[in-house]
């Protein structure tokens, strides 16, 4: 059973080498502002990504399950790595570990989910619609938010 | 007292002896009641009876002289004894009144050089205690004396009487150290009804019997005698005034001390009837869960013990609930210091994470339970939301309640609600893409293979969990969030409105619950509407603000 997915942005193209998944994930968060570890089946990761769409912001996904490489050394050296049972979602922002949907949603509440992706993005469609509150009672505020 | 000398005349003998002062007196007998040799005391003969005097006869006579009794060349008589005798008695007649007033005059004439003075009821009856002897005869001699009060006269230290009544100043003076106690005591009980009307049957028993035991100072109050005793003091109490003092001292620290200890017993009592009711409750609700599981057993199938034990658990959050928000109530009413109501706020707090904790464990055992919200009230479920509260719902309701705030508040919590929708929606959306898997799973394609699909199906229902622990996690970070963005007064004016709103839900899940039927409605809708209402019983977790 397969659901139809998305394109969400850049899809990690086959690479040539092969080594230790642990370096190959380290390797992949370095290269891009955000990563998602994620597998096709799984509803969390859904959850997930549909979150990072509804801030508007493009982040890599690499799904483990449609990963040629061999997704399961992945999905071991995260799980493994996270130290959970569950190996995916996994979400890398600016080269750091960020978590899976629990550590995601603390720090989109406590308000440090935002400035690090200010951080680590640098587009600013990337930031501005994660940022703009939807809510009438800021109607007149929403300009300020451009600067961001 | 020493024999002297008998002459014996034809038929009449007359007994001379020197009394303690040494005055000659003389005792005549008749011979008509000679009993030398007829006592029966001596075994021996004739002779040897002389020697030999029966000292009943001998105490008779001095009573009624008609005792006879011969002396020879030596004193053979061994008046020693009847020496002790005759002070003994004298003794045993003070002691006891009854006998003492009982005898005949002869009696109390024994010694005549000393005027007789009749020594009242105090002495006497602390003369009883000093001999240890017996207290009902002395009662009887205090009411004898407080009945005849008439010739009540001056103590009389000096008397010989009472210095054979009491053998001693020092007796005397215990005495009416005594007496003073019993005025002590009297005002020390006098004081003791007035804080603990428990002890009045202690008190009055006391009284009835007029127990005078030797005790100190628990002699049994003479009432009016004692505190005119003690009232009218005389040239005694100046000298006892320090005793006195002391005494009064000990007996109000001994009297407080006994008053606290009955506070701290009636206090542990109180506390332990308290637990013992919460106890009671408890038992109830336990017994109502197992009639519960029972009752379920057969038709809506069996409520799993995760979450049974999840709902009493729940049921003592509410109870806990309650107290935390009459502590805001109160905290926020007394004017707390800001540092007094963080801790009542942090307090709150982490009463709140005590719920997600046992929801987190109560959704790896039987997370439908949680979902289905049969835990909640029919309100709350009616809201519910992934087991429990929608987070921006609650935001919702709160920013119209929170004044005075901020602009920087304004923003924090403006953005704090977007955020929180953010996450629903996403988790909402993951949701639904689970519901979609399962139903796809469980409807099969054309070729149904059996235990495969339900093996897919029950790994995909172990998702849901992780949508509930999510979805708690969501709300806890959000209440979280309003202690960080919010003062600690705002704070806690924010915590008691959430609390009391969903009293309020809970309110009206037990109004509904109750509220008339349409078939049973009579003509006047509006009077079986107020009486139906008024039979709602409210119970303590669904009426907490009202």
């Amino acid at each position: 059973m397969h659901y139809q997915t998305e394109s969400w942005g850049s899809y990690m193209a086959t690479r040539s080498s092969y080594g230790d998944p642990l370096e190959l994930i380290e390797r992949m968060a370095s290269e891009h502002a955000m990563v998602i570890f994620s597998i096709s089946s799984c509803c969390m990761s859904h959850a997930i990504k549909r979150l990072f769409c509804g801030m508007g912001v493009n982040p890599t996904v690499n799904e483990l399950d449609e990963d040629p490489r061999g997704g399961k050394d992945l999905e071991r050296a995260l799980m493994r790595l996270m130290g959970t049972s569950d190996a995916v979602p996994v979400v890398f922002i600016g080269g750091k570990l960020v978590g899976t949907m629990d550590r995601v949603l603390v720090s989109l509440i406590n308000g440090t989910l935002v400035p690090l992706l200010k951080e680590a993005g640098g587009s600013l469609a990337l930031i501005e619609r994660a940022t703009t509150p939807t809510n009438s009672f800021h109607q007149q505020k929403r300009n300020d938010h451009d600067h961001l | 007292m020493a024999f002297i000398s008998a002459t014996c005349p034809d038929s009449s003998f007359f007994l001379e002896y020197k009394d303690e002062n040494g005055l000659l007196r003389k005792s005549c007998m008749a011979a008509s009641h000679r009993v030398v040799g007829d006592t029966g005391l001596s075994d021996s003969g004739p002779s040897s009876s002389t020697h030999h005097v029966p000292y009943a006869t001998v105490l008779h006579g001095i009573n009624a002289p008609s005792t006879s009794f011969l002396h020879q060349e030596g004193s053979t008589f061994d008046f020693g004894e009847l020496e002790e005798a005759i002070t003994r008695q004298v003794r045993n007649d003070e002691a006891q009144a009854p006998l003492f007033t009982g005898r005949p005059a002869a009696t109390l004439e024994m010694f005549p050089s000393w005027p007789m003075r009749y020594h009242q009821t105090p002495r006497v009856g602390s003369s009883k205690s000093a001999g240890g002897e017996s207290t009902d005869s002395g009662s009887q001699m205090n009411t004898t004396t407080l009945a005849s009060k008439g010739d009540q006269t001056q103590l009389e230290p000096e008397s010989p009487m009472s210095k054979i009544a009491s053998s001693s100043n020092h007796h005397h003076q215990q005495h009416q150290a005594l007496d003073q106690n019993h005025l002590q005591f009297q005002q020390q009980n006098q004081q003791l009804q007035k804080d603990m009307p428990i002890s009045d049957t202690s008190r009055a028993t006391t009284v009835a019997t007029g127990a005078t035991e030797a005790s100190k100072g628990q002699s049994a109050p003479k009432s009016n005698h004692e505190k005119r005793k003690g009232a009218g003091s005389t040239s005694e109490n100046k000298q006892l005034d320090a005793k006195t003092l002391r005494r009064l001292a000990q007996n109000r620290e001994a009297a407080r001390k006994s008053r606290l200890r009955k506070k701290a017993y009636v206090q542990q009592l109180e506390s332990s009837r308290i637990k013992l009711t919460q106890l009671e409750q408890d038992l109830q609700r336990a017994r109502a869960q197992g009639l519960l599981m029972g009752g379920c057993g057969g038709g809506f199938g069996n409520i799993s013990s995760a979450a049974a034990i999840f709902d009493m658990e729940y049921a003592r959050w509410l109870e806990d609930d309650h107290r935390h928000m009459s502590e805001l109530r109160t905290g926020l009413q007394a004017h707390l210091s800001d540092n007094d109501l963080r801790i009542v706020v942090d307090g709150y707090i982490s009463h709140y994470d005590e719920i997600f904790q046992l929801k987190g464990v109560a959704a790896k055992s039987d997370v439908f339970h949680l979902i289905t919200g049969m835990w909640a009230s029919q309100a709350e479920r009616c809201f519910l939301w992934m087991g429990g509260f929608r987070p921006s719902d609650l935001i919702k309701m709160l920013t119209q309640q929170l004044d005075p705030i901020t602009e920087q508040q304004v923003m924090g919590i403006c953005s704090l609600q977007h955020s929180s929708q953010q996450a629903e929606e996403a988790l909402t959306q993951g949701l639904d893409q689970l519901h979609q898997s399962l139903i796809d799973t469980i409807a099969g394609g054309p070729v149904v293979d059996g235990m495969q699909q339900m093996a897919v199906a029950l790994g995909k229902l172990s998702n849901l969990e992780g949508f509930v622990r999510q979805a708690d996690n969501l709300r806890q970070q959000t209440l979280h969030q309003l202690r960080r963005i919010l003062t600690v007064r705002q704070a806690a004016r924010c915590f008691l409105v959430i609390g009391e709103y969903y009293g309020r839900l809970r309110a009206l899940s037990s109004l509904w619950a109750s509220r008339p039927r349409e078939s049973m409605m009579s003509d006047d809708n509006s009077c079986q509407t107020t009486t139906d209402l008024q039979m709602v019983q409210p119970s303590q977790n669904h009426f907490p603000s009202f």
